[in-house]
């Protein structure tokens, strides 16, 4: 049953490592992120204190944790469409959907890599702030941190199928992941806490899970808050999840059908 | 004897995707469709070799990927060995293999020998390795393990020709396969598709090419497609027939045919 999904993470592998500085270049690129946050929070950290009272860390400490737990949101959001894409530019998608793969299998392949590679880049970043930056993990409730994480890469990725979707039918041009990405980082409490912006800001932010998401996993690494201090959080997320997964798969099965009306499969 | 294959009255139209001039005048209606097949019915029996010939633009790729599962109908019906389309699509893509002459269809960072375990893990193939090898063989691959954007067309070509058959499909559908090889390859393809394919092993199968003498050294049947329309079907004996000419070649029946189109 697993041996698909495995021969797709090996073939994605083969192709990424036959690009042999990437590899190199992903380490270098979050080490430079990190850096970059460690100064910014030098410059302003101190300015920001009161906003951060509720984590219990500093300015470096909330983005670092952030920004690891961001590469797996981003998967989710970006990972299907991104490699729908490849597989359209590569001319590979017509031979995908040729074989007695179900569908559903092959968009949960397709993903796999990326999922992979975000935690590597997870465990990049908490191994700096540890070693590096000597921030500590002492509270945290892992429980609740594999929960919110799992729930958070149920419900990325069913936002990531419904994008997909898009890039299905129309291959360039997804709204969807347009409107995500141009308001992610700005309201929903990767880059600061939420408080800083004005209230309205804030209002709006609370309509996007990555905002829920954020706030649980600081919660839950840093102040060490169990499953039930976190209901509102990952009940919203599981809602999230509930009511997004199957009308992600039904939306991808439609843009599926409507290809195969069109006849576009192997167009890019 | 058993169908294999069985359409239906099958009829596609593609609609041209909405131009910027017309999206800017919000004129959603005004596009007008091209018909790519209209009411093509024919039927298969084990063993048999088709050769669908037409020129450019005849509809003989979308006729063999509706077959395939990869574009759907918008009339008509098709059904694979008891499995009907829109139905029973995986069950029908575990008995049809597709070899198309694009080259795009493999992962060019990969090696030849890579490309073909990962889709072989796709079927679910109990020994892939031993079933790669054997094709190795059978086409004369030399360089398994070169990087796929290496190779030469014709070379690309056997890797596709190598992945339609690692399934070892019923239902093999070849469109253009020997476009990129060379005459003594295409020769020896053609050979193999007889005698190996058919002959031995009793494996179905359609072809499609625009060179009529190649159809006619390998196919017992013969479909004549001109703008979607099937123009005429049968052996060659009876498309002769067909024309009151007992003599004629397949170049001169698919003139005679289609001329007054």
């Amino acid at each position: 049953m697993l041996k698909k999904p495995f021969a797709f993470i090996k073939k994605d592998f083969l192709i990424e490592s036959s690009y042999k500085l990437s590899f190199i270049f992903r380490l270098f690129g979050v080490l430079g992120t990190v850096l970059t946050y460690f100064f910014i929070d030098k410059l302003f950290g101190q300015r920001i204190v009161g906003h951060l009272q509720q984590f219990g860390v500093n300015y470096f400490s909330y983005v670092l944790l952030s920004m690891a737990f961001f590469s797996y949101i981003g998967v989710g959001l970006g990972s299907f469409s991104s490699r729908i894409r490849f597989e359209q530019m590569q001319g590979t998608l017509e031979a995908l959907f040729l074989t007695p793969v179900k569908i559903s299998t092959i968009l949960f392949s397709l993903g796999l890599w990326n999922l992979l590679f975000a935690t590597v880049d997870m465990a990049i970043y908490i191994a700096l702030g540890i070693f590096l930056f000597k921030i500590s993990f002492a509270n945290v409730n892992i429980l609740s941190t594999l929960v919110i994480l799992f729930l958070t890469i149920i419900s990325f990725s069913s936002l990531g199928i419904l994008s997909a979707s898009f890039i299905m039918v129309f291959k360039q041009g997804n709204p969807l992941g347009w409107i995500i990405n141009s308001l992610e980082g700005l309201i929903c409490g990767v880059y600061f806490p939420i408080t800083i912006m004005p209230a309205w800001l804030q209002f709006l932010a609370k309509f996007f899970p990555i905002t829920y998401a954020i706030r649980a996993v600081e919660l839950a690494v840093y102040k060490g808050y169990t499953i039930s201090q976190l209901t509102k959080e990952i009940g919203f997320l599981l809602l999230f999840s509930l009511l997004l997964l199957p009308l992600s798969l039904a939306s991808f099965k439609f843009a599926l059908k409507k290809a195969r009306q069109q006849g576009s499969l192997v167009q890019y | 004897m058993k169908h294999i294959l069985e359409v239906e009255k099958l009829t596609k139209d593609f609609t041209p995707p909405l131009s910027f001039s017309k999206l800017i005048k919000l004129d959603f209606k005004h596009r007008k469709p091209t018909r790519a097949l209209e009411d093509v019915s024919f039927s298969l029996k084990k063993g048999q070799i088709l050769g669908v010939l037409g020129p450019n633009g005849a509809g003989k790729t979308t006729l063999l990927k509706i077959i395939a599962t990869l574009i759907l109908p918008d009339k008509g019906s098709v059904v694979v060995n008891g499995y009907r389309l829109g139905i029973n699509d995986d069950k029908i893509k575990s008995f049809i293999g597709m070899v198309s002459s694009q080259e795009r269809s493999f992962y060019w960072r990969l090696a030849g020998r890579q490309n073909l375990e990962f889709f072989a893990s796709m079927y679910g193939l109990k020994n892939p390795k031993d079933k790669i090898e054997e094709l190795f063989k059978l086409f004369a691959i030399d360089y398994q393990d070169s990087r796929f954007d290496t190779y030469s067309a014709g070379m690309k070509q056997k890797f596709a020709l190598i992945r339609g058959l690692l399934n070892d499909p019923e239902l093999l559908l070849l469109d253009e396969p020997t476009k990129s090889l060379d005459y003594a390859t295409a020769l020896d393809l053609r050979n193999f598709i007889k005698e190996d394919l058919v002959r031995k092993k009793e494996k179905t199968v359609i072809f499609t090419t625009h060179h009529m003498d190649e159809a006619l050294d390998l196919c017992d049947l013969f479909m004549i497609l001109h703008k979607g329309r099937l123009y005429a079907l049968g052996t060659m004996e009876e498309l002769r027939r067909k024309i009151n000419n007992p003599v004629a070649s397949l170049g001169e029946i698919f003139v005679k045919l289609t001329e007054k189109s």
